[in-house]
């Protein structure tokens, strides 16, 4: 069964600009996106920054209507029966906003707890377990505007969970954390799929979509560039080979110059402490190394080396160098 | 409505209430709005209406209250959704299966029943430290007056929040409507001072029939005739913004969910 079922959705913002002359601009954030997801699926939702992720969230968890196309939650249309689809859904946005940060986390909860209607008796035992999930059990006493950014997200996710919904909306839910913080996030998410739970996920990270989902819906500019499971995502770089560059400064008009050749496929860069890496995605593998770097003439270059493609690369190839 | 959903509604209404008390304490916008301003404006009114009679005290201490009770349903009902969107928790609210008005209904109480410290506070100024006799004259009518009058002054903040879902900018004709208010509804001044055009005016505004009844009814100067209307004109006020909040809530939301004006950019 469908519990997502999307059909050409759009959304177009309209913007005022300027404060003088004020004029309207439209923005079209999502231009027309189908997907489904099955009951009991961690989905993922991968884009750059600006592709389109939280307007699709949004629409979905009813605080935003479509320009056009439908979009329905267990049967249910998020523009006209959103009464139906609220007491069964739980979000969350990424970052640390939406908590009261002047109350507790205890607080915070239940509060939530009487929203969404939890009988109070089954609210108390609910939010004890959900600390426990989310390792906030010990500090549930203190304010909010105490806890660091991992334990404000990780609160969110209790938050989002605490009437058990059956479909769950996690945008960005690790921006912003460090490595550890993240890495604890991403592992209550794993857990949250042992219960059955169906998850749309966004993130612009590819190796996040990669640990997670199983499927992925890769949005770029607002419409999907590709969707499938993460191995056959690979598969669409497999004939390609990956070349390293270390190099100390390039110009920008050098890139456009290098993704002109025909030999190469794709060009991403990576900025690294004192230097940056250029990836050249190539199907002539370390062949193309000499012509490369006749290329980068007049440019200080470090180490070269040549590796396979990862899901990484066959992100990059979907949206462009631009990660 | 089943008796399951009004249950639950309490319970939303009751921790609204709750959490809005717990956030205000630590708030001082707050605690000066409803307790130091209306201090100061007691102190003033008590200087200048010195040569009123002799039941200017509580007239100063009813009156001063009034300007504190309004101030903060001014301030902090219009605002608190403005500050939900700012902190990024009016789209949890929103996306609950709760009527954003249930909610809104328990903050505003809790913002009404805290502002009557402020005629507490006033109080406690005139008769205790100035040492001006009070008496409540018709204490029973100033009961139910004092009743009416925080059911229609929460019914009013419901009107008022259902406009700020929509238009954040409102923000800026709150500061023009604290002063006119106090003046238009005769909160420390009785309106037959003012010119009389201006006097139907008066006649929409509830707090000008709250104020008529708990003047009267603490001064004893009201007949049960006059109270009655004041008591009626509250209640109608009260049922037209209630009826009419609801039509403007679900209007209002819907144009924020096309607008996208429940987050912040
Ligand atoms: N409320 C808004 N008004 C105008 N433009 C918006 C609004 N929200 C988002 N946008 C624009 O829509 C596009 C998609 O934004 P968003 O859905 O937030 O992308 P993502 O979540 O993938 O980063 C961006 O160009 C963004 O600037
Ligand atoms: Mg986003």
């Amino acid at each position: 069964m469908n519990m997502i079922e999307i059909n050409n959705l759009r959304r177009v913002y309209k913007a005022t600009i300027g404060t003088l002359r004020r004029k309207t601009k439209e923005v079209v954030a999502v231009d027309d996106i189908s997907f489904n997801v099955s009951a009991g699926e961690l989905f993922g939702l991968l884009g750059p920054n600006g592709a389109g992720k939280t307007t699709v969230v949004k629409m979905l968890t009813t605080l935003l209507i479509p320009t056009s196309g439908t979009a329905r939650i267990m049967g249910a249309d998020v523009e006209k029966e959103a009464e139906k689809i609220r007491p069964k859904i739980g979000f969350i946005f990424g970052g640390e906003r939406g908590l009261y940060w002047r109350l507790s986390a205890q607080d915070n909860l239940r509060y939530f707890a009487s929203l969404y209607h939890v009988d109070p008796n089954v609210s108390k035992k609910r939010i004890e377990y959900l600390l426990e999930l989310v390792g906030l059990e010990d500090r549930s006493k203190e304010k909010v505007e105490g806890y660091s950014r991992g334990m404000k997200q990780r609160l969110h996710i209790a938050r989002a969970l605490i009437h058990d919904p059956e479909v769950l909306f996690l945008d960005e839910p690790t921006i912003g954390l460090d490595p550890v913080g993240a890495r604890k996030l991403r592992e209550v998410i794993r857990n949250l799929q042992s219960e059955q739970k169906t998850i749309l996920l966004t993130t612009h990270y590819m190796f996040e979509a990669d640990a997670l989902c199983q499927r992925i819906a890769v949005i770029d500019h607002g419409n999907i560039v590709a969707l499938d499971t993460p191995e056959a995502l690979k598969k669409l770089v497999k004939d390609l080979s990956v070349i390293e560059v270390e190099v100390f400064g390039v110009p920008e008009e050098l890139f456009g110059r290098l993704r002109e050749q025909p030999f190469v496929d794709n060009v991403a860069v990576e900025n690294r402490e004192q230097t940056q890496v250029l990836m050249v995605q190539t199907p002539r593998g370390s062949e193309a190394v000499p012509d490369l770097i006749a290329l980068l003439d007049g440019v200080r270059i470090g180490k070269v080396t040549s590796r396979e493609p990862t899901l990484e690369d066959a992100y990059v190839r979907l949206v462009g160098g631009e990660t | 409505m089943s008796w399951q959903k009004i249950r639950s509604y309490t319970r939303v209404v009751a921790l609204s209430f709750e959490m809005a008390l717990r956030q205000n304490v630590a708030d001082a916008f707050i605690l000066f709005t409803i307790i130091v301003q209306p201090l100061i404006i007691t102190i003033l009114a008590l200087l200048m209406l010195r040569d009123q009679g002799e039941n200017y005290a509580i007239f100063v201490v009813i009156g001063s209250g009034m300007t504190g009770l309004w101030s903060s349903m001014l301030f902090i009902s219009g605002n608190s959704i403005n500050l939900e969107r700012w902190t990024g928790t009016l789209e949890s609210l929103v996306g609950s299966p709760t009527p954003i008005q249930v909610v809104v209904f328990g903050k505003s109480l809790a913002n009404v029943l805290q502002s009557l410290f402020s005629m507490l506070g006033s109080y406690i100024l005139v008769s205790l430290i100035f040492g001006f006799p009070i008496k409540i004259l018709q204490p029973g009518l100033f009961i139910i007056a004092v009743i009416f009058t925080i059911i229609s002054f929460v019914c009013f903040g419901l009107i008022m929040a259902s406009l700020f879902v929509v238009n954040p900018d409102l923000q800026r004709w709150q500061n023009g409507l604290e002063f006119p208010i106090y003046i238009l509804c005769g909160f420390l001044f009785p309106i037959a001072i003012l010119p009389s055009w201006t006097t139907p005016l008066s006649y929409l505004l509830a707090p000008y029939w709250a104020a008529q009844a708990l003047h009267g009814s603490s001064n004893g100067s009201m007949t049960i005739g006059d109270l009655s209307l004041a008591l009626g004109m509250m209640a109608f006020f009260s049922f037209t913004y209630l009826a009419l909040s609801g039509r403007l809530f679900r209007v209002m939301l819907r144009k924020a969910r096309v607008d996208a004006t429940l987050g912040m950019q």
